[in-house]
């Protein structure tokens, strides 16, 4: 199937029933609201993370993956560069981490975006529940500005690299 | 001294399951059980609410299987509702379970088992996941993805969601097909072909090497169950179930799902949370049959499309009655695929694909009502009972993997006897007793209706029932 080639994909992994693991969704929601006119960032939000998605990985220039954090502290805000990283054993068929879906569409697709990063929001609770915690709710408005700044600038960085192949045509 | 070997829990299966091997004095295999430990009761829970809410209430079952879920407990709604659906609904929902079957075949059989039969059942365990096929195959890696994508995108295209669809509704379906969507879906299937065309070659190559398992992997006989149509072509929504004995013999026909519970009787055993379907007047466990891809191809005469029945005729010719070795499941669910993608196609080119009437409503005429369907791994079957206002007095659902439940059993008792030498297991031999389950694709969360994780439990026990070996992973 072939997909459709995004200059900057936003996946964001997380159930909505676990109180923050929702915050995932929740900025994925927030994102297709934010970039709705902007047809160069693709948002796909799924509850796991699966090797299907190491092809919508492959065909998009740029990735920020999305996801909580039950190692950090609730509400702090993490974001990382993401390298392929080979499975381990008991690798679960139906969940996978970001740098083996990079791995995935390196090896199967010989693919990888210029750009790989993970934004982690610290969870307070993920307990049954669709509410958020304090700290999360508090740490809202800066991942969602942190999200559209990392957006923006590798759009525009992107831009600047184009520019110069535009000059020389 | 005897001693019991544990696998617990069974890893690359759909929930959380153990295996138990029972040793004598002399080391030899004795008995072996395989248990699924947890369970979650939405027979139970589903008491009280009306019986409209119950497709996508019993569909949150499972994450793998909810269209079968969503069709068999609409058929029973239908049932109660004494209707017939249109005949638009009817096709659309065939094709929305077999796109399902296509996503959950794709994932047995290129997730779970291709590890297995692409890297060898003695490989290093810690490559023998999807990674390490997609490092060793990367182009069969790619086709198991893409196949798996395909399924799921036909369900998310009809549905809305790519798991737990809500448009299934007692009656039909909430919305009509759009014509773009049929285009869509329609412009998918040559490079599904192209990929299940890929996945059977590999296969059949691959097949020779594991002569060895096919004769001692579930190698038995017994009877098999499976939906029909009246022209004996493969069915998985309509039709009515046959079940055939060991050697083709029909011994029941056009079993309707109101008459099910007449001649398929639930038994239980105090090592496992999964009920043990079998055949009333054989008893149990005589009576104990298969389901899924291999009993359906053995009931079958025709699957109904060109391309299915050219690999039909081939899959025939591994005996001259029906296929005993559950290995051979591997082969039949690649053939289920290629027959999906067929009907698929079929189904999208009927002139009345687009019609808008796909619903039709009804309040309660009758105050029982069952609906059966074929899920990827079998026939399942929603059997409900409901007051005068429609809420739900009684449910029981018998499911695909507890139909198979003493087949697996002696499968593992089987397996364990070949493998299991001097008291003591090696890694391939544990991994081969693994993978007999794995055969029959079983889903321990529908079949308990329980929650599901996916790690592995090996143990071995003396004669005194005391642990003296465990492997854990």
């Amino acid at each position: 199937m072939t997909q459709t080639t995004a200059r900057c994909l936003i996946l964001t992994c997380g159930n909505t029933l676990r109180s923050d693991d929702g915050i995932g969704p929740w900025l994925a929601e927030w994102a297709e609201e934010k970039f709705i006119h902007d047809a160069r960032v693709r948002i796909i939000s799924r509850q796991q993370w699966t090797p299907d998605l190491a092809e919508d990985i492959a065909s998009s220039e740029s990735v920020l993956f999305v996801d909580c954090s039950v190692e950090s502290a609730p509400g702090s805000m993490g974001i990382v560069g993401v390298e392929p990283a080979a499975a381990s054993q008991g690798l679960a068929t139906h969940h996978v981490g970001a740098p083996e879906l990079l791995a995935l569409a390196r090896d199967l697709y010989d693919s990888l975006p210029a750009t790989a990063m993970l934004l982690t929001i610290g969870a307070g609770s993920t307990e049954l529940g669709e509410e958020f915690s304090e700290p999360v709710l508090d740490a809202i408005p800066q991942a969602c500005a942190l999200l559209e700044r990392s957006v923006v600038d590798w759009l525009r960085e992107q831009d600047q690299r184009r520019q110069p192949a535009i000059l020389n045509e | 001294m005897s001693q019991t070997i544990t696998i617990d829990p069974v890893t690359r299966l759909e929930g959380h399951g153990k295996i138990t091997i029972q040793l004598n004095g002399q080391g030899e295999v004795e008995d072996a059980h395989f248990h699924v430990t947890q369970v979650r009761g939405f027979e139970k829970f589903a008491e009280g609410r009306p019986f409209y809410e119950m497709p996508s209430l019993m569909a949150r079952i499972c994450g793998i299987c909810p269209v079968s879920h969503l069709i068999a407990s609409a058929k029973a709604c239908e049932a109660i509702m004494s209707i017939r659906i249109p005949h638009t609904a009817a096709q659309l929902r065939r094709m929305l379970n077999l796109a399902q079957m296509v996503q959950s075949h794709a994932l047995s059989f290129f997730y779970l088992a291709s590890p297995d039969l692409l890297l060898g059942m003695e490989s290093d365990p810690a490559q023998r996941h999807i990674f390490g096929v997609v490092a060793a195959k990367p182009e069969l890696g790619r086709a198991g993805i893409a196949l798996r994508r395909f399924g799921q995108h036909i369900i998310e295209l009809l549905g809305k969601k790519r798991i737990h669809p809500g448009w299934v509704v007692p009656g039909g379906v909430t919305e009509p097909l759009e014509p773009a969507k049929r285009d869509e879906i329609l412009a998918m299937i040559p490079e599904a072909y192209a990929n299940i065309g890929l996945a059977l070659g590999a296969y059949k190559q691959i097949a020779e090497s594991f002569r060895a398992e096919a004769n001692l992997f579930a190698n038995f006989p017994s009877l098999f169950l499976g939906l029909i149509n009246e022209d004996e072509s493969v069915e998985f929504t309509d039709g009515a179930l046959r079940l055939i004995d060991s050697h083709g013999a029909i011994v029941e026909d056009g079993i309707t799902a109101a008459r099910f519970t007449e001649i398929i009787g639930e038994a239980v055993e105090p090592y496992s949370y999964t009920k043990f379907a079998y055949y009333k007047p054989l008893g149990y466990p005589q009576g104990s049959y298969r389901v899924g891809p291999l009993a359906r191809l053995n009931i079958a005469k025709t699957m109904g499309t060109p391309r299915a029945d050219k690999e039909l005729a081939e899959f025939k010719q591994l005996s001259s009655g029906p296929v005993w070795s559950s290995f051979h499941y591997h082969h039949a669910r690649l053939i289920d695929i290629l027959y999906g993608i067929e009907k698929i196609e079929q189904i999208l080119t009927d002139p009345l694909i687009l019609d808008k009437h796909v619903r039709a409503t009804a309040g309660v005429n009758r105050l029982e009502g069952a609906g059966q369907a074929e899920a990827p791994r079998g026939t399942l079957m929603h059997n409900y009972k409901v007051d005068e206002n429609g809420l739900i007095t009684w449910a029981n659902l018998v499911i695909a993997t507890g139909q198979n439940n003493n087949a697996m059993n002696q499968g593992v008792l089987q397996a364990a006897r070949a493998y299991v030498k001097d008291g003591k297991f090696t890694e391939g031999a544990l991994n081969r007793v693994e993978a007999v389950i794995r055969t029959f694709d079983p889903c321990l969360s529908c079949s308990t209706h329980a929650f599901g994780q996916m790690p592995l439990v090996l143990t071995l026990l003396n004669a005194d029932g005391e642990q003296v070996d465990q492997v854990i992973r």
